[in-house]
């Protein structure tokens, strides 16, 4: 019991920190795709290489992390982008992007690639009192002001709750009182 | 020290799935009905200890606990501690569950070295003496898992030694605390309930 208690005291010592675990994401900025790179305790992956492959595993490109964890890459085609970054140690992200979401990113490019027609979205050939580049420039701050909230629910989805960490244990009681109440049964059957 | 889905290679992933079901196996072949609770218990603090970081430089890493889970449960460790490594998978997204395998054999199979090694000097001598082999148990099993670690990482196409040198390093931290916390634990169990280290080597 005493073991128990003192177990129990360092385990409530320090607050628990964030979980080590890799965060990525990516999402359309104008032209290009914007992702950043991460763990889940609020460091950054400062000047990583991150490889790009299509659907079928040939390489498409490569970009590198800023000091932020930020990465843009500029698509060619309308195809599914894996994007592929070792952090070492085991930490390895992996995230895609939708080929409907590249597509969507190469139809709303100003210098409209000459191959990729993007499938089902076109281009609007500026029919609104809006022209492209105040259409654009909206975005843009739409983007920038939603960037710290995305930073924040990725956060917030990592965060270790009391909840989850005595659930946790609840499960383990309960799973080694069934393997108790098994035992004990074979005992006294044998 | 958990490494996630999608690092390692197929073949790497199969067969630490294989030897973890055997380890697990031979684990629950020993854990008899007086051991259940400790066992519990050992897989509930190895389930928390992972949410205690320890700050070093820019990085951090946390605690694992797996020397004491071997040292008083030997084979029994490995049901313990994949239990344990279930959890975190499922509730705190530590690892993952294509790779649970080979994390339970990264992080159990140092344990039960390290009770192979010194799970009988412990036993012996007196409770102070005990403390010390079991603190000396703690860091062994930390380093066997970063050996491990760097193992399956080799196996799956990086270069070991970069690899090896780089899971250590980060770990001597964990280690040092380890290895005071298994040897107080010890020391605590030596004095309170010492039946708990002769049934584990009878056993």
């Amino acid at each position: 019991m005493r073991r128990l208690l003192l177990i129990a005291a360092l385990a409530c010592a320090p607050l628990p920190a964030a979980a080590h675990k890799v965060i990525a994401g990516v999402f359309p900025s104008g032209e290009a795709i914007e992702g950043e790179l991460g763990f889940s305790n609020g460091d950054m992956a400062a000047d990583t290489e991150v490889v790009v492959t299509g659907p079928d595993g040939t390489e498409l490109g490569r970009t590198r992390t800023d000091a932020d964890g930020f990465f843009t890459y500029v698509p060619t085609a309308p195809v599914a982008h894996s994007f592929h970054a070792n952090l070492g140690a085991g930490h390895v992200a992996e995230v895609t992007m939708p080929a409907e979401d590249v597509a969507r990113i190469l139809g709303a490019a100003p210098a409209a690639a000459p191959a990729p027609a993007a499938p089902g979205e076109a281009p609007s050939p500026a029919g609104g009192a809006l022209g492209a580049a105040e259409k654009q420039a909206i975005a843009e701050a739409v983007r920038d002001e939603v960037r710290p909230l995305r930073r924040e629910i990725a956060a917030y989805r990592e965060h270790n709750d009391l909840q989850s960490i005595l659930g946790g244990i609840g499960y383990i009681v309960g799973l080694f009182g069934l393997g108790f109440y098994l035992a004990a049964r074979r005992k006294l059957a044998g | 020290m958990h490494i996630v889905d999608g690092a390692l290679s197929n073949p790497v992933v199969i067969g630490g799935a294989v030897a973890a079901a055997g380890g697990i196996a031979l684990g629950l072949k020993t854990l008899d009905l007086d051991r259940i609770p400790t066992a519990g218990v050992l897989s509930a603090s190895f389930f928390v200890a992972s949410l205690i970081h320890v700050p070093i430089g820019p990085s951090s890493v946390h605690l694992i606990l797996n020397g004491l889970a071997g040292l008083l449960l030997g084979w029994a460790a490995f049901p313990a501690l994949f239990v344990g490594l279930l959890l975190q998978a499922v509730f705190f997204g530590f690892g993952g569950l294509t790779v649970l395998g080979v994390n339970t054999l990264n992080i159990a199979l140092p344990a039960v070295l390290a009770w192979l090694l010194f799970g009988r000097l412990i036993g012996r001598g007196t409770p102070v003496q005990g403390a010390v082999w079991g603190g000396l148990g703690g860091a062994f099993a930390i380093a066997g898992t970063t050996a491990m670690v760097a193992a399956a990482l080799a196996l799956s196409g990086e270069g070991f030694l970069p690899a090896a040198k780089l899971v250590f390093f980060a770990h001597i931290p964990v280690m040092a605390i380890e290895a005071v916390l298994t040897g107080f634990a010890v020391l605590l169990a030596r004095k309170v309930k010492p039946e708990l280290f002769v049934r584990g080597i009878a056993a």
